[in-house]
């Protein structure tokens, strides 16, 4: 049998852009918001593409990073709507309290026990090359470990797909390649790849008749011993000294700044 | 003492590499594309190399899972590149290895081993303890490299690339320019409306002895600047004496990048912009407007001298 299937990883992410501290300088991860992890967007918007060439399904999967869940239920909500308003058809979402914060390696099995045990067969696992919080890179490729499937990271051109294998480029620091993979791969996509479209209103309304799965540990037959503890979380506080030249008249606007580089020492005339 | 599995992609990263390894126990050291070809810069710490046959990051995978079953080592150390993450994270994957990147420093305390990194585009600072054996890729500059003590025996592994073939490689164009030991970096955003305008800021670089960098969209999507002139999370990270920001709005993804600078002046016509809070100096006027201005006293100042 063919394999026509699409998955796409969707992480909720602790929103960079958001970092608040406690008075002891600790960070206020309580109430730091959760969004779609933004490189997730690019696979999803490659899923649309590549579900046109294989007809399958596609399927979002997302486990819950940082709890509670009574506290980030919304924000997880929306993040698997955009994945169904965009492109999957169902979703399967394991949020437990019991392993947040989680760490990758619980997250990565989580996420090959449940494709397992829902009797997922995809062609692809698609994912975002890192997420906008930890961005440590390292969940598709231990997924891909965990299943047996091949692996491609960094992915920024899907070339070709058919006859059970995948031609792709890899973006590493010095050089790209082009590799050809046999499927079923699971695939990390850079920002690269496309320019990710937001989903229309029509596909918003659609998404909420779209079936979601919440599929606990216990269901799965999972338990977990954590292997990473979080002892601290500690805002680094730069402080610049902000001093902001709002002078109109551009010539003594630059005098102005010349004056405080010289006296910082950083000009070399 | 126990074994610490050194991977060294450059033979630039090695030293430093060592000096945390040592620390920690007894290094073996991984010698993985330019550190496998460049195998005499490596061979000077004395400690066992490993040279792998291929450059391929799948094949490291490879050596790695060989290493690691006959020489159980506690910990392995890497630097934080794609291909090493990529290698490692698979490996990882197979043992239920705990991995961290960008780790800024490491404490072995027995069973666990205590580590600190950045996340949140380098705004929060984690603490965390990991069971070992754990995988720590570490960012660069961290500890000052060892020295070279002794000649170091060569083991040659041999290992397989997998099943993902590799069909065609192409050198990416690269400016060669290592903007991380540049003093001063004028960086450029999207402030900047043509290719072509990017003289001015390359006009300014120059009179200031100085390099030219930028954001994500300048350097990796428009490709107005080679590649590694990218800075930013997933470019380079750097700490000049003085950054300038021109025409960059300050997001997370690319102020992660500058945060070490001494000095980040900005130039932005947008009043709101974040920048002008992450900065030390600011004007608040049209690029188009300054620069040729800052470019005039800096070229009197100049002729000056």
């Amino acid at each position: 049998m063919e394999l026509r299937d699409i998955i796409v990883l969707v992480k909720a992410s602790l929103n960079p852009e958001i970092v608040r501290q406690n008075p002891n300088g600790s960070y206020d991860i309580e109430y730091t918001p959760l969004k779609i992890s933004d490189i997730d967007r690019n696979a999803l918007e490659e899923a649309v593409k590549l579900k046109s060439i294989l007809g399958g399904k596609v399927y979002a999967i997302s486990v819950l990073t940082w709890g509670p869940l009574k506290t980030r239920d919304k924000d997880l909500r929306l993040a698997i709507q955009e994945a169904l308003a965009k492109v999957a058809d169902e979703a399967y979402v394991v949020a437990d309290d019991s392993v947040t914060p989680t760490d990758q390696v619980i997250v990565s099995n989580i996420i090959a026990t449940l494709i397992k045990a829902k009797g997922l067969r995809p062609a692809l696992v698609l994912a975002g090359e890192a997420s906008i919080d930890e961005s440590t890179s390292q969940v598709p490729a231990r997924v891909a470990s965990k299943l047996g499937y091949s692996y491609v990271g960094y992915v920024r051109k899907i070339i070709d797909i058919k006859n059970g294998k995948i031609i792709v480029e890899r973006d590493l620091e010095e050089y790209t390649e082009i590799l050809e993979s046999p499927l079923p791969a699971v695939l990390s996509v850079t920002q690269e790849i496309n320019e990710p479209r937001p989903p229309t209103l029509i596909q918003i309304r659609m998404a909420s008749k779209k079936p979601v799965h919440y599929v606990s540990l216990k269901d799965l037959g999972l338990e977990f011993k954590m292997k990473r503890t979080i002892m601290d979380m500690r805002v680094l506080t730069i402080t610049r000294k902000q001093v902001v030249i709002e002078e109109a008249n551009v010539e003594k606007a630059v005098d102005r700044l010349l004056e405080y580089l010289e006296k910082e020492g950083v000009l070399r005339l | 003492m126990q074994n610490i599995i050194v991977v060294s992609q450059k033979p630039s990263d090695l030293g430093e590499l060592i000096a945390i390894a040592r620390r920690l126990g007894e290094p073996l050291i991984l010698a993985f594309q330019e550190s496998a070809v460049s195998i005499n810069e490596i061979t000077g710490y004395g400690h066992k190399v490993y040279r792998l046959n291929s450059d391929r990051p799948e094949a490291l995978y490879y050596a790695i899972k060989s290493l690691y079953d006959s020489l159980k080592p506690k910990l392995i150390i890497g630097p934080t590149t794609k291909n090493v993450k990529d290698a490692l994270s698979l490996f990882a994957g197979l043992y239920d290895i705990p991995l961290a990147t960008d780790v800024s420093s490491i404490e072995d305390r027995g069973d666990e081993v205590i580590y600190k990194r950045g996340f949140l585009s380098e705004r929060v600072i984690m603490t965390a303890s990991v069971r070992k054996p754990a995988i720590l890729l570490v960012k660069p500059k961290i500890v000052s490299p060892a020295e070279k003590i002794g000649k170091s025996d060569v083991i040659d592994l041999e290992v397989t690339a997998g099943d993902v073939k590799l069909l065609e490689r192409k050198p990416k164009v690269l400016s060669g320019i290592k903007l991380e030991d540049a003093d001063i970096v004028v960086g450029v955003g999207r402030g900047f409306k043509s290719r072509e305008d990017l003289k001015l800021a390359l006009e300014l670089a120059n009179l200031l002895g100085g390099q030219v960098g930028g954001t994500r969209p300048i350097a990796a999507d428009y490709k107005w600047l080679p590649e590694d002139a990218w800075i930013g999370i997933s470019g380079k990270r750097i700490a000049p004496k003085l950054y300038i920001a021109i025409g960059i709005s300050g997001a997370p993804q690319h102020m992660s990048g500058v945060s070490d600078s001494k000095i980040i002046v900005a130039i932005n016509k947008d009043k709101s912009a974040p920048i002008f809070k992450l900065s030390d100096y600011g004007i608040v006027n049209d690029l188009y407007k300054v620069l040729p201005i800052l470019i005039s006293r800096l070229k009197a100042r100049a002729s000056q001298k």
